[in-house]
């Protein structure tokens, strides 16, 4: 007997996704009521998503599993579509497609629930596509502006590719296991060990992983797409579709491909270093806030990748306390970049760079609540207590150090100095810097989503025990 | 429900208070005043309360703790010597609110005044109510940071910020080897379990350290050649601690350049509370101190020294609240000096000691608010410049001549008049005098007695100087308003009957602060650890010791009535460049010369010189290089970022290829 209300969340959005595209269809020039829909169905699914927090069962002859993991990962996708939700209210006011626009974000926020839940790699795989090809959409949502469509035409190209490549990755596991199941794949797993083609296997999956992670080399299309996408869909693909990458590659690799994590876990410690460092030192250099936080969601998929190179259960717990952490900092951080969008706009309609650094002088004066919202953010993605950011960080590096890998944690920690240097000029230029123009209030929308991000934040780097708690949980799935 | 389970809303109130203050105090009335103040209101509130029911059922002392992350715990803990705490600091802090709506109403920056105040009334409650040592650490910090920002409250003012500066640095010295203690003893804890510390017990609790004095007795450490007992050392980096905050010798020098903040700071911060928390700390450690031995002896002769040094000071200062100043340093030294006489009276020195910090509390916080009274209506703060204020402000003059008589100590041996400060400054020279007589020492009963003239003598002397004679400028003073002078008059009244009123009690309740079913420690098993040998059964002192404190505290009023009111000593010989004994104590013993310009001047100037060269040429160079390097390698790699997609899927198929080519390479390696 399956139990269809574990899937509840799934089916409610699914519902709403496509009550909002017909409704869309036939009101009028006002579509601002679809967003509040939305809005409602996300608390919906994030409700009865924590209610079952600690279910455990398979459903559909084993291609979806239910269990603290996926319930830990749907919670951090829909948070982020949620804050994403309330915050697009407002961007897609006045715009005729605000139908679309919803429904596209229903459809991937489904989609990576369903990768969070996949049981089986055929499984995974549609859930991946599904939730790309919605944010291809997303990302040239702006259609006027030829960045936008640069930024999803880019974003597509390497996604075709990337998908190619992990579909030959899955094509190789199931040559050589016979079964795209994942405990099934666990069990014949011997198959792949010591044989190349295991090996070339794992690489394509990992190509096709990190894309979405945004590891190095796979990352190039990150900072081109996060910075040409309509900032709200930027705050999606790097807090909420990111982590589809990780909850997958925690599945496949911990999961099914254990026996060959003496590959992968060093894949990953070379990838991971590779990452945080390319991350963080070309971040130093941007003058687009917006491409900044680019290249460091790079760099924070660096650290997140640490924990499989440490592969201890208390490191996953980390990995995965951080993707949490990360989702309402980096949402958080995109959302204060596009309330600056807003105010410049509203200063003048035809403002260019709008995302540049120089936009943020003296934004404590003119908005003090952004700016206060944007040091939190700022602060906890590198690291500083007491936010969600620096208990992350904690729990990651003190497990690295625990398991023995102390290089890896000194070249985390040193790579968090250094990225202090651009997360403390951001705070500079709001503080320190005069301010150019007068007063502007947040819009409702924004106010609202920024608010709860920064609870987000402060609550977890406040009250870290239950957190850290429940991602032990949902570490214990992988062990 | 109880509101026991209230208990956290005590410093909580305070805390959002500070929160709302701060962010939105600019548009309430009086700067947000009332928010601070009703906040403190409550917390003081349900803080009597609590007292009321631990007087009535002194066994049942509030105590919750939970877990917060890693090795910190939260915990509330109320036993007597909290709650006495705890009422002290809400109520005068309360008043001193109120008092600040008045005094400060000419000041543009109050949000941040009363925002700043509110937060230090939180951290300092939360120091009261720490069950665990760590976390009263983190709130000692917290109120070092709150002193720093209010001392440099007018931060413009160049004096003001040296003087906030000198503050943090200072009491850094004492936190350093607070901070110091706690590790040691962790790590001696962490030793005594074997490196396996039980599961579901926070060691660093009160009740989980004091179980393993013995055991902590037992260590050794051998410190040049010396054995030194392991509590010892840690009881006296406690000390350390306690010696910067409450500005003991010789890291007294802050407190009275602490006096460039506001004088509700002064009152609030550097009288009533926060210096006291260094007398507080010995006490709620009391048992480690009189376990530990000789650290008693230590604390009762810095504190006696400093009672005696400070008010030799005290006599020469034309500032007002410099003489009140060093008054608080001679006072907080007499609490230690009590604590210290633990040696011999054990757990009564706590009572003793306690009962004059909650009083001092009460008679300096009318004092400096009197000061302030007198300040704001002169406009200046040189008693020199002063002269016949009490014509013009009756009430302030009042309640201030009710202030140094509790800070003289007058009242009558043996009946139940006298001042607040008669009831414990006396009892603090009678363990000496009892200290003496069981220990053939003499010299903390005269560091005692001697002290106590002085203080006499400084305090009238400021009483006749301000308040009486002739204008000697033309001030054009007036009566402070109603906010003012109601703090004043409730405070008075508390100075003047609160020790009559309570005394035995007050001892009496205190003396369960180690008994009950927090904790249980026996005091006299833990003296016999400590080598004291406590006497019992004292109350037998001649008359003449008795009344001791009353004569040399009226001789100390004469003196100064002959001097300063009926000038029948010209003061100009005596007050003059060429008169050694004038020179060094108005120069404060050169403490100035000494500390700032050998010490810091000659010796730390000069390595930091040393310092600043390798710090700036060396190490700056190479972080220099190192900036700059990573710099310059994010510019060239961004120039890989071509924006052009062809490009990208390059770098994806050979990203994947050099992984396959470096694993296979690796696990070659490895197999």
């Amino acid at each position: 007997m399956t139990n269809y209300m574990l899937l509840a969340p799934e089916l409610i959005l699914t519902l709403v996704a496509l009550t909002t595209m017909m409704v869309g269809l036939f009101i009028g020039k006002n579509k601002t009521i679809l967003g509040y829909f939305a809005s409602i169905g996300l608390v919906a699914a994030l409700s009865l998503t924590v209610s079952s927090l600690n279910a455990n069962e398979t459903l559909f002859y084993g291609t979806l599993t239910i269990d603290a993991l996926s319930q830990f990962f749907k919670i951090v996708f829909i948070s982020v579509s949620l804050l994403v939700t309330i915050a697009s209210i407002k961007y897609t006011e006045n715009d005729q497609n605000a139908d679309s626009f919803f429904t596209l974000l229903l459809f991937s926020t489904i989609g990576m629930m369903v990768v969070a839940s996949a049981n089986d790699l055929v499984t995974l795989f549609v859930g991946f596509e599904l939730a790309s090809l919605s944010t291809y959409a997303l990302a040239g949502f702006d259609k006027k502006d030829p960045k936008s469509i640069e930024a999803a035409m880019k974003y597509f190209i390497i996604g075709s590719l990337s998908s190619a490549l992990m579909l030959f990755g899955i094509s190789f596991v199931y040559g050589m296991t016979g079964t795209t199941s994942i405990p099934g794949i666990a069990e014949n797993a011997g198959a792949l060990v010591g044989s190349p083609v295991g090996l070339i296997a794992v690489v394509m999956l990992i190509a096709g992983f990190g894309f979405k992670m945004a590891l190095v080399p796979f990352h190039m299309w990150a900072p081109d797409t996060y910075q040409g996408a309509p900032t709200v869909v930027s705050a999606l693909l790097a807090a909420g579709s990111k982590k589809m990458g990780f909850v997958a590659a925690f599945r496949v690799f911990v999961v099914a491909l254990a026996v060959l994590s003496p590959t992968w876990q060093t894949a990953f410690a070379i990838l991971a270093v590779i990452t945080m460092t390319l991350g963080n030192v070309v971040a130093i250099s941007q003058t687009s806030v917006k491409r900044m936080l680019a290249y460091s969601s790079v760099a924070q998929a660096g650290y997140i990748a640490m924990a499989f190179a440490v592969m201890t259960p208390m490191a996953f717990a980390g990995g995965i306390l951080y993707t949490l952490s990360h989702a309402f900092m980096k949402t958080g951080a995109f959302l204060v970049v596009a309330v600056v969008g807003y105010m410049v706009l509203s200063d003048n309609k035809n403002a260019k760079d709008i995302d540049h650094i120089d936009n943020f002088k003296g934004l404590s004066k003119r908005m003090p609540f952004t700016a206060f919202a944007m040091m939190v953010f700022v602060f906890a993605l590198s690291g500083i207590p007491p936010t969600a950011g620096y208990i992350s960080k904690f729990v990651l590096f003190s497990s690295t150090i625990e398991a023995g890998l102390v290089w890896l944690a000194v070249i985390a920690i040193l790579n968090s100095a250094i990225s202090l240097y651009y997360y403390a000029r951001v705070v500079k230029y709001m503080y320190f810097l005069p301010a150019i123009g007068g007063k502007v209030s947040e819009p409702a929308p924004y106010a609202i989503a920024l608010i709860l991000a920064l609870a987000g934040v402060l609550v977890i780097g406040i009250w870290p025990e239950p957190f850290v708690y429940w991602a032990m949980e949902a570490a214990k799935v992988l062990i | 429900m109880a509101v026991d389970d209230l208990a956290f809303l005590i410093p909580l109130l305070p805390a959002l208070a500070f929160v709302i203050t701060f962010f939105f105090g600019k548009k309430m009335y009086s700067g947000g005043a009332l928010i601070p103040i009703g906040a403190i209101a409550l917390s003081c509130i349900i803080s009597v309360l609590i007292t009321i029911n631990l007087l009535n059922n002194p066994e049942e002392v509030v105590h919750q703790s939970f877990h917060w992350f890693a090795i910190l715990n939260l915990g509330i803990l109320i036993d007597p010597l909290a709650a006495v705490m705890l009422c002290m600091v809400t109520f005068v802090s309360l008043l001193i609110h109120i008092y600040a709506v008045g005094y400060m109403s000419h000041d543009p920056a109050k949000p941040r005044y009363f925002a700043e105040t509110a937060l230090f009334t939180a951290a300092m409650l939360g120091v009261v109510l720490s069950d665990n040592i760590l976390q009263l650490f983190i709130c000692w910090e917290l109120v070092g940071l709150c002193s720093f920002l209010l001392i440099g409250f007018w931060f413009h003012k160049p004096s003001a910020a040296a003087a906030a500066k000198k503050a943090f640095l200072t009491t850094r010295v004492g936190d350093v080897m607070f901070l110091t203690g706690i590790i040691i003893l962790f790590s001696s804890i962490s030793q005594i379990y074997s490196g396996n510390l039980p599961e579901g017990v926070y060691v660093l609790q009160f009740s989980e350290i004091f179980k393993l004095i013995p055991e902590l007795s037992a260590m050794h450490t051998t410190i040049l050649g010396t054995e030194v007992n392991q509590l010892t050392i840690i009881a006296l980096l406690f000390f350390g601690g306690a010696v910067g905050k409450s500005g003991q010798f010789p890291l007294h020098v802050w407190l009275p350049d602490a006096m460039e903040g506001p004088t509700t700071v002064s009152a609030l911060i550097h009288a009533a509370t926060m210096v006291t928390a260094g007398v507080y700390l010995v006490a709620r450690t009391f048992p480690m101190f009189i376990a530990a031995p000789d650290a008693l002896i230590v604390v009762a002769y810095v504190g006696g020294f400093t009672a005696l040094f400070a008010s030799t000071m005290g006599i020469v200062m034309n500032d007002i609240k410099r003489v009140l100043a060093f008054s608080t340093i001679s006072q907080l030294g007499y609490m230690m000096l009590g604590l210290g006489m633990g040696a011999v009276v054990g757990m009564e020195a706590v009572g003793v000691s306690m009962f004059h910090l909650i009083n001092h509390a009460f008679f300096k916080a009318l004092l400096f608010l009197c000061a302030g009274s007198v300040i704001h209506s002169v406009g200046t703060q040189d008693m020199r410049q002063m002269g016949g204020v009490g014509k013009v402000m009756p009430v302030t003059f009042i309640t201030m001549v009710i202030a140094s008589l509790a800070l003289a100590g007058f009242g009558i041996p043996g009946t139940q008049i006298g001042t607040s400060g008669f009831f414990s400054k006396d009892a603090i020279i009678e363990t000496t005098y009892l200290f003496a007589e069981h220990t053939g020492n003499y010299i903390p009963y005269l560091f005692g007695i001697i002290a106590a003239l002085l203080t006499s003598i400084y305090i009238f002397r400021l009483l006749f100087m301000t308040f009486t004679g002739k204008p000697r400028t033309d001030y054009g003073g007036h009566e402070s308003p109603g906010t003012m002078t109601g703090p004043l008059s409730i405070l008075a009244v508390f100075a003047l009957v609160f020790g009559a009123l309570t005394q035995t009690k007050f001892y009496h309740f205190l003396e369960g602060t180690f008994e009950n079913n927090f904790v249980h420690v026996n005091i006299e098993h833990l003296a016999e650890l400590g080598h004291y040998h406590l006497a019992h059964g004292h109350h037998g002192e001649p008359l003449l010791i008795l009344w001791m404190p009353i004569i040399v505290g009226v001789a100390g009023l004469l003196i100064s009535f002959f001097i300063y009111y009926l000038r029948v000593i010209d003061m100009s010989t005596i007050v003059s460049r060429r008169n050694p004994v004038y020179q060094i104590l108005y120069n404060r013993y050169y403490q100035y010369q000494i500390f700032i310009e050998v010490i810091a001047l000659e010796i730390t100037y000069g390595l930091s010189l040393v310092g600043e060269f390798i710090d700036r040429k060396i190490i700056d160079g190479i972080i220099d290089a190192i900036s700059d390097g990573t710099i310059a390698i994010g510019e060239s790699i961004r120039k890989v970022q071509t924006g052009v997609v062809q490009s990208y899927a390059t770098a994806v198929i050979a990203g994947v290829g050099l992984l396959i080519i470096l694993l296979k390479l690796i696990v070659e390696v490895q197999l």
